[in-house]
């Protein structure tokens, strides 16, 4: 089993250098240009910028981001640049946003679950898809311009909670689905049926039969949750005027800050295979049926 | 005669597209006066010429056709790559699971945003490469959207080539290409179909989202690049009326073709 954790691990994170040197490679051959006939004339400092951070034409320019990144020095220009500590700042900001969005995310499921579970009625499932459909079809940066105008910059954490509520909508709905459709499968199984006819309350059955089984589906949408999370960031942080890595990632697009932008997809892919390798390490954890595959 | 469910979903859902792209496209082409002297939400903040109707529902074909167009796009890349990947076996096969993989690694709209930010150089630099933006934004969708429909296909060209019918017609002589034409594809193609459903909501998801954050720059105007550029109105008195008709009509258009392709797919499966 732990040769295959290895084994499952090394695939996922070799996709960490391969997005690092691709992205790398992909804006150092960008023809940035500061001709003044062109119509997205640069300016020398960023030019210069470009050609410093990306250390082009050098045996081991790929590294130079990630050198200039970890000796502290300033990526990009004077005043649209970041410094490593300030893109950690950002990043931990995000990721906080992320995880209260993940916690809002189970909520939405686990009241969905809920009233599945309490009607248990194939009917009751109808207007809670419709509600989901809604909520998986509407855009993040949508959910966000309704709450911007009482959330945005009203300090104590007010746009950070209004960022996670939109963020959860796609995930939770999301979940909701998957957790109902696996919940009411279960729920018809004949173990089901046997321990209810024992006695068991629907929460009894729900809590020590049901949810051990619906559990490595849960795992399995981990990482397209993370994904949405990661994708939503980008429109909720900036509707909401939040200052992190998601709004880094955009303003580095819009104004050409290319070793940013290299950093910052990189620090994406790391992220997205960790919560990845965890969710495969999890799925062995919880599941037996999984471990048993991986040992035979 | 009575029409098959899949077939019912699937006739509902591309009737109400095609009515709104055809209306969106002949009021705001066709006869654009129509919309800017009967508009109830008056004339658009940034655009003081133009009402919100002609931006907000002249912007709804373009979403839709670069929805439509990337989705099929990269259906018809997705299903070519998956069927010669089936073909060639082996080292090829996986190898392109694994590329599936690498798409995977990262969100759609961040691979999105970073193939705009090197096209818009290159066109810049060599206006030879120069396309127009919206040709731009599909080949961009395309190319970032081919892997999921790659996968799954091979995934279901796999699982039908176990069935018995592919083995006897194997066993009888059969070609590949014979197999895949005659009997592999039949199987296939409503599955294809739905797949090519389900990602023009995402292509439409992903464009707007770009064009919101003004990173592509969508002409003629998209919903999510009307978006992008009036919502900064909402924090006015009376704003909201220049930001609602093109939200509804987003969200609408998303919710109509996410449904269709959900229930397509679940009969095809």
């Amino acid at each position: 089993m732990i040769g295959l954790v290895f084994q499952r691990s090394a695939r996922r994170l070799a996709f960490v250098p391969i997005v690092a040197l691709a992205s790398y490679y992909l804006m150092a051959t960008l023809p940035l240009t500061g001709e003044t006939e062109s119509k997205r004339r640069l300016s020398s400092e960023l030019l210069a910028s470009y050609h410093r951070d990306l250390g082009l034409g050098e045996p081991w320019g790929f590294a130079r981001p990630w050198i200039k990144l970890f000796r502290g020095e300033r990526l990009g220009t004077a005043s649209r640049g970041v410094t490593g500590s300030e893109m950690l700042k950002k990043l931990s900001g995000s990721l906080g946003v992320g995880a209260v969005a993940l916690a809002f995310a189970l909520l939405w499921t686990t009241l969905m679950s809920f009233v599945v579970v309490a009607f248990n009625r194939a009917r009751a499932s109808v207007p809670l898809d419709l509600v989901a459909a809604v909520a998986l079809g509407t855009p993040v940066f949508v959910s966000a311009l309704l709450l911007a105008p009482f959330a945005a910059e009203r300090g104590h954490f007010i746009p950070e909670l209004a960022a996670a509520l939109v963020l959860s909508l796609w995930p939770g709905a999301l979940l909701a689905l998957l957790v109902n459709d696996s919940v009411r499968m279960e729920m018809r199984r004949d173990y089901v049926r046997t321990a209810q006819s024992k006695g068991l309350s629907y929460w009894q059955t729900w809590a020590k039969h049901v949810l051990p089984n619906v559990l490595p589906a849960l795992l399995d949408s981990v990482v397209p949750l993370a994904t949405a999370l990661l994708a939503g960031s980008f429109a909720a942080e900036r509707v909401l005027g939040l200052p992190y890595f998601g709004q880094l990632y955009v303003l580095a697009v819009l104004h050409r800050q290319v070793a940013v932008v290299v950093i910052a997809t990189t620090l994406f892919a790391m992220i997205l295979a960790f919560v990845s390798v965890s969710a495969e390490m999890l799925r062995l954890i919880a599941d037996p049926r999984a471990r048993e595959r991986s040992s035979a | 005669m009575s029409i098959a469910p899949r077939e019912r979903s699937l006739l509902l859902g591309g009737i109400s597209l095609s009515a709104l792209w055809g209306l969106s496209y002949s009021l705001s082409v066709l006869s654009p006066g129509l919309l800017h002297h009967h508009c109830l939400f008056g004339l658009d903040a940034t655009w003081p010429d133009r009402s919100v109707c002609e931006l907000a529902f002249g912007g709804l074909w373009v979403s839709l056709t670069i929805g439509v167009a990337a989705g099929l796009l990269a259906t018809v890349v997705g299903a070519t790559i998956a069927v010669l990947a089936r073909r060639a076996g082996s080292v090829v096969e996986s190898g392109m699971l694994r590329l599936c993989d690498a798409f995977f690694a990262l969100p759609d709209v961040l691979v999105l945003m970073v193939l705009q930010l090197a096209a818009q150089n290159l066109q810049d630099v060599y206006p030879a490469f120069k396309v127009a933006p919206m040709i731009l934004m599909i080949i961009s969708l395309s190319l970032v959207g081919w892997a999921a429909p790659a996968r799954m296909i091979r995934n279901r060209i796999a699982t039908v080539e176990e069935e018995d019918f592919v083995r006897a017609a194997r066993a009888l002589g059969a070609g590949w290409t014979h197999v895949l034409v005659a009997h592999v594809w039949p199987v296939l193609r409503a599955y294809v179909a739905a797949i090519f459903l389900s990602r023009v909501p995402a292509a439409i998801l992903a464009e707007s989202t770009v064009s919101f954050l003004g990173i592509a720059r969508v002409e003629p105007m998209s919903l999510g690049r009307y978006l992008g550029a009036s919502f900064g109105n909402l924090l006015y008195p009376g704003g909201a009326r220049m930001v609602l008709p093109a939200w509804f009509l987003l969200v609408a258009i998303v919710f109509i073709t996410w449904t269709t392709s959900r229930r397509v797919l679940a009969r095809a499966e």
